[in-house]
């Protein structure tokens, strides 16, 4: 920093002498390897401001990344699950329509209030802070489905981060799913901190992987680790424990309160 | 760079800051609206889901 001040104020002192020459004063004729060594400062001195430049837009950037996509996309994610609270309202009991969100997933362990989950994983869908279940490469299951596995994505970091702490979701602990007119409340029974971004057996609607054997009603999260990174995929299965009709006043399960 | 940028700005050194201020609000609001929306799905940090690619 100190040095680029001073070849600075060499550029400066070098175009106040170019002033004075315009105006017809006489000023002393600098010497050609000053002249030089002026012109190179100026260069050094331009090539340091860039390198300063690209920091700071680097700075900003990590600030767009992990602070700013959160503003936007929590807002965003709150306007799409009041929507989805108000058809339902207006609407009555009936089952998940995939038109808008289906509902949302509360995780005790996470922490961090509610989840709208809505359909498909592709990016502009989960940067508006929601967990998508998947359509593609292996098809979801609903929760309301006989059998089969309720596949769901979210963001670790940044639109949302909804699934930031999943490395705080222990085996044993509920996972809550929340429909028009259901209560579908799962356990986890296996996580994975690590596996490949390719792995995608591990949305299987028996997920063989987890410990699986029999067709039952599973749920799966999965997301990317470690935290500011996509190397790896972390996953957490659950399994389908009980399913608790909504009351009027939508008293959640005891699992959340 | 900076220094040609103060140099060409009009009016008193106040009336400079506060150019050079609204200028820098610009180029944040630039970055943050269109330039990294669109480095972002670039850059290898937000997959988050498995796929068989």
């Amino acid at each position: 920093m100190a040095a680029t001040t001073e070849e600075d104020e060499q550029g400066r002192a070098e175009e106040r002498t170019g002033a004075d020459e315009r105006a017809g004063e006489p000023a002393p004729k600098p010497a050609p390897r000053q002249r030089g060594r002026g012109r190179i400062a100026t260069a050094v001195s331009v090539f340091g401001e860039l390198l300063i430049t690209a920091g700071v837009i680097l700075g900003l950037f990590v600030a767009y990344s992990l602070w700013w996509t959160n503003v936007i996309a929590d807002r965003e994610a709150k306007k799409q699950g009041n929507r989805v609270r108000d058809h339902w309202e207006a609407k009555g009991p009936g089952p998940i329509d995939t038109k808008d969100g289906i509902g949302f997933l509360h995780v005790p362990s996470m922490s961090g209030g509610e989840i709208l989950v809505t359909k498909g994983t592709n990016p502009k869908t989960l940067n508006h802070g929601v967990a998508g279940y998947y359509t593609d490469p292996i098809k979801s299951a609903l929760p309301e489905d006989d059998k089969g596995n309720f596949t769901l994505a979210a963001h670790r970091d940044g639109h949302g981060a909804k699934f930031h702490k999943i490395d705080k979701i222990d085996e044993g602990d509920p996972i809550v799913f929340e429909s028009r007119d259901k209560w579908y409340v799962y356990k986890v029974y296996k996580t994975l901190p690590e596996t490949s971004k390719y792995n995608v057996r591990v949305l299987d609607p028996i997920p063989k992987e987890s410990g699986a054997k029999k067709a039952d009603r599973y749920i799966t999260l999965t997301t990317c680790t470690p935290v500011f990174t996509s190397n790896y995929r972390y996953v957490v299965w659950g399994k389908l424990e009980r399913i608790e009709k909504v009351d009027n006043r939508r008293t959640p399960p005891r699992e959340l309160s | 760079m900076y220094g040609w940028i103060w140099r060409h700005l009009p009016g008193n050194a106040w009336v400079k800051a506060l150019l050079s201020l609204l200028l820098v609000l610009a180029v944040v609001y630039v970055l943050f609206q269109y330039v990294f929306p669109w480095a972002e799905p670039l850059l290898p940090f937000n997959d988050v889901t498995v796929d068989g690619q």
